[in-house]
């Protein structure tokens, strides 16, 4: 099919599913949602967002271990509580994740205990939620405001419950209780408009804002909460609250604010899984630039000059802004590739040029192989990618081939291209770090070091030509953030897949007796940055490897090999009698289940409190040495060379 | 659904599409206290369902004060 053939196809229908829906309904009539909830996620992927509530409404009935027995679907527990009425949040939260392939297991708190459920401590044998939603809304400040009231009594107000709510917050952290969500308050007209003096009402807007700011900084406070800002979700144009089922329910945020929050929280939660996307694919005609590339050749494509040429242009600068923090972008095109490199090349409106995308995919393949072939070039999941196009043939076929991509469908109007990507956070991630700034640089540089591959006879030639240098070390204060990172985003080599957040590794760091150490590495090609990390724990004669998590950028290369080595030697000169690894499977990282025993270590069982987790051990007698085409240089830290 | 709320049967299916309630028709006039997956949680949604259903606002706490799922039908269609 051509091109012109397609767009007119496209032309008649929507992406989105209107009788999605009615397809799960007629699932749930019969009785069978549990059993094929698998069909769930692809139903959601295409439902219009204003259905995904009621849909909500329906997942949120099915118990969950039933629907376990059924799908392998992973269960993310999350404990809802705020200052009102926060049930309402279930419903679209569960569709929302669902979405995502997540089943929750909600904890609903009781009306107002927010305050207490922060700081209490966690109950002996309790297990301890994934995160913690606190719902806050304008009752948070004007519960404690009688009438009649000036600014002034909004302001001490808003400034005590701040402050109680620092406190909180903070005894919830110390306590390591988990992620924290937040949220920003919105300021409702019924409040600004019953003072009828414009200075006062001006006043009130900036004492709210600072109530705001104050719930903001404390996620600058603290690494571990996020502070969801509710403004830009109103400035949509979801309506704040519903004066109803505020006075009646007590229910203080409107059902279309919390669908519109629960998208946002369920992005906090992919990233706390390590789910965050990392690569986005897009298409050239269409979504880059209007025309048709074949037709109207390289310099006549619709780009920079007149009203839609702009708009393509502005896209093409939201494109930019997320590639310069670390979002691959590859191109999948259906054109000759000649014209597109000289199009990226010379067209005099492009603001994305050739050395922005790690790849440039322009052949007549169907583009679900292309995507594969980008994912398997880039060494990624397909579960990371995004893919960008205005055929809906292209998007119906990618999501029919490929159900792990996300699709988003642009359509002919490009000023609403940034909206529609945007609508869902799918790089949402924790904190930038510098191998974010640079990833980009460094998988370009990975493409040179696959030609120098290709030109050279053997692999072992490659390896040794490399000129490989790896440093094992503790990271410095700037650098726990990327061992964070790791954690949280690597999926395939993380051998006891435990994802952990910044304060969490600070406070391995602390521990005596353990050792957390970054893997660095380098060659003549360039620098690799921080690539992985170890977990150690001296445990009296033995040292145990807790987690070890390595980038797949670095994969087969020796690193891992080296790393182990340098483990081992530093337990037999330190006195210890064994080492001992675990291997917790997943379903992403079973390449690599039997990487100890690779590397001489025997298995002796599983853990106990684990079933699944294969334990293995290193008696130290004979240690292989490292790879001898890298140089690795290693330090441990201040536990250095103490023997036991 | 093409008509609004005709009669109970269709109310029932509402609450069943809508809600993910199984009420039978013989469950109408039972108390509400009988079904424990009934809440206000669920009461606060079907004021938003039926309201964008019949186009009119529908008098809450009428609503939050019924007992059976038949007094609610009531209210909802203005009787």
């Amino acid at each position: 099919m051509n091109e012109t053939e397609n767009r007119s196809r496209d032309a008649l229908g929507t992406w989105h599913d209107p009788q999605a829906l009615a397809t799960l309904r007629a699932l749930h009539r019969s009785g069978a949602l549990a059993v094929q909830y698998a069909r769930v996620q692809a139903l959601l992927a295409r439902m219009p967002a204003t259905d995904l509530p009621a849909a909500g409404q329906l997942l949120a009935r099915l118990d969950p271990k039933e629907v376990c027995r059924h799908a392998d679907v992973p269960v993310v527990t999350v404990a809802v509580t705020g200052h009102s009425t926060v049930a309402p949040l279930v419903a679209p939260l569960t569709a929302e994740l669902a979405r995502h392939g997540l089943l929750l297991e909600a904890k609903v708190a009781p009306y107002g205990s927010y305050l207490q459920d922060l700081m209490r401590p966690a109950a002996v044998g309790e297990d301890q939620p994934q995160l913690t939603l606190c719902l806050l809304d304008a009752h948070t400040v004007f519960d404690d405001v009688t009438v009649p009231w000036r600014v002034e009594d909004v302001e001490a107000a808003a400034r005590a419950r701040l402050s109680l709510l620092a406190g909180a917050v903070r005894t919830h952290q110390e306590a390591e209780r988990g992620l924290l969500v937040l949220n920003t308050v919105p300021l409702h007209r019924r409040y600004t408009q019953q003072l009828i003096d414009l200075r006062s009402r001006a006043r009130l807007g900036a004492v709210w804002r600072e109530f705001n700011r104050g719930l903001l900084a404390l996620a600058e406070q603290h690494p571990g909460v996020v502070t969801v800002d509710l403004d830009p979700l109103v400035a949509e144009g979801v309506p704040a609250c519903d004066p109803r089922t505020a006075q009646y329910a007590r229910a203080r945020l409107s059902d279309a604010l919390l669908a519109a929050y629960a998208r946002e929280a369920a992005h906090v939660v992919r990233a706390r899984l390590g789910r965050t996307r990392k690569c986005l694919v897009l298409d050239l005609d269409g979504t880059l630039w209007g025309g048709v590339l074949g037709e109207n050749g390289p310099g006549g494509v619709e780009l920079g000059s007149g009203l839609r040429g702009e708009a393509f242009q502005e896209f093409q600068r939201v494109l930019g802004q997320l590639g310069a923090q670390g979002v691959l972008l590859a191109v999948s095109s259906k054109n000759d590739t000649d014209a597109v490199q000289e199009a990226l090349r010379t067209h005099p409106a492009m603001v994305l040029r050739a050395e922005d995308f790690v790849r440039v995919n322009a052949n007549w393949k169907a583009k679900h192989d292309n995507l594969r072939d980008i994912a398997d070039r880039l060494g990624l999941g397909l579960d990371s990618f995004v893919f960008v196009d205005d055929s809906l043939f292209e998007c119906g076929l990618v999501a029919e081939q490929l159900p792990e991509v996300a699709v988003v469908r642009v359509d002919e109007e490009p000023a609403l291209h940034p909206a529609a990507l945007l609508a869902d956070g799918w790089f949402d991630l924790f904190e930038l770090t510098e191998a974010d700034l640079e990833r980009a640089g460094r998988y370009r540089t990975e493409a040179l070091r696959q030609e120098f591959r290709e030109d050279i006879g053997s692999y072992q030639d490659y390896l040794e030509g490399l000129g490989l240098e790896v440093v094992l070390r503790p990271p410095d204060d700037a650098e726990i953030g990327r061992v964070s990172q790791l954690t949280l985003r690597t999926n395939q080599f993380h051998l006891a897949t435990e994802r952990l957040q910044i304060p969490q590794v600070s406070a391995r760091m602390e521990r005596p007796g353990q050792y957390v150490l970054a893997v660095r590495a380098r060659d003549r090609f360039g620098d690799h940055g921080l690539v992985g990390a170890l977990f150690l724990r001296r445990d009296a004669e033995i040292l145990r490897i807790d987690n070890f998590v390595l980038s797949c950028r670095v994969f087969s290369r020796g690193i891992e090999s080296a790393c182990v080595s340098a483990v081992l030697e530093f337990a037999r000169d330190t006195g210890a009698r064994a080492v001992t690894g675990r291997y917790q499977p997943t379903p992403r990282n079973t390449a690599f289940a039997s990487f100890y025993a690779e590397h001489g270590f025997a298995v002796t069982g599983t853990d106990p409190d684990d079933p699944d987790t294969v334990v293995f051990r290193h008696a130290l007698g004979d240690i292989a040495p490292a790879p001898a085409h890298l140089r690795l240089q290693a330090a441990f830290g201040p536990f250095d060379g103490v023997p036991v | 659904m093409t008509t609004a709320l005709a009669d109970t049967e269709e109310f029932r299916i509402l609450l069943e599409d809508e809600l993910g309630l199984d009420i039978r028709a013989e469950d109408l006039d039972r108390p509400l206290d009988d079904f424990p997956e009934w809440d206000s949680v669920l009461l606060l949604r079907l004021v938003t369902v039926v309201e964008s259903l019949v186009g009119r606002r529908i008098p809450v706490v009428d609503l939050l004060e019924t007992r059976t799922f038949r007094q609610m039908y009531e209210v909802v269609v203005g009787r």
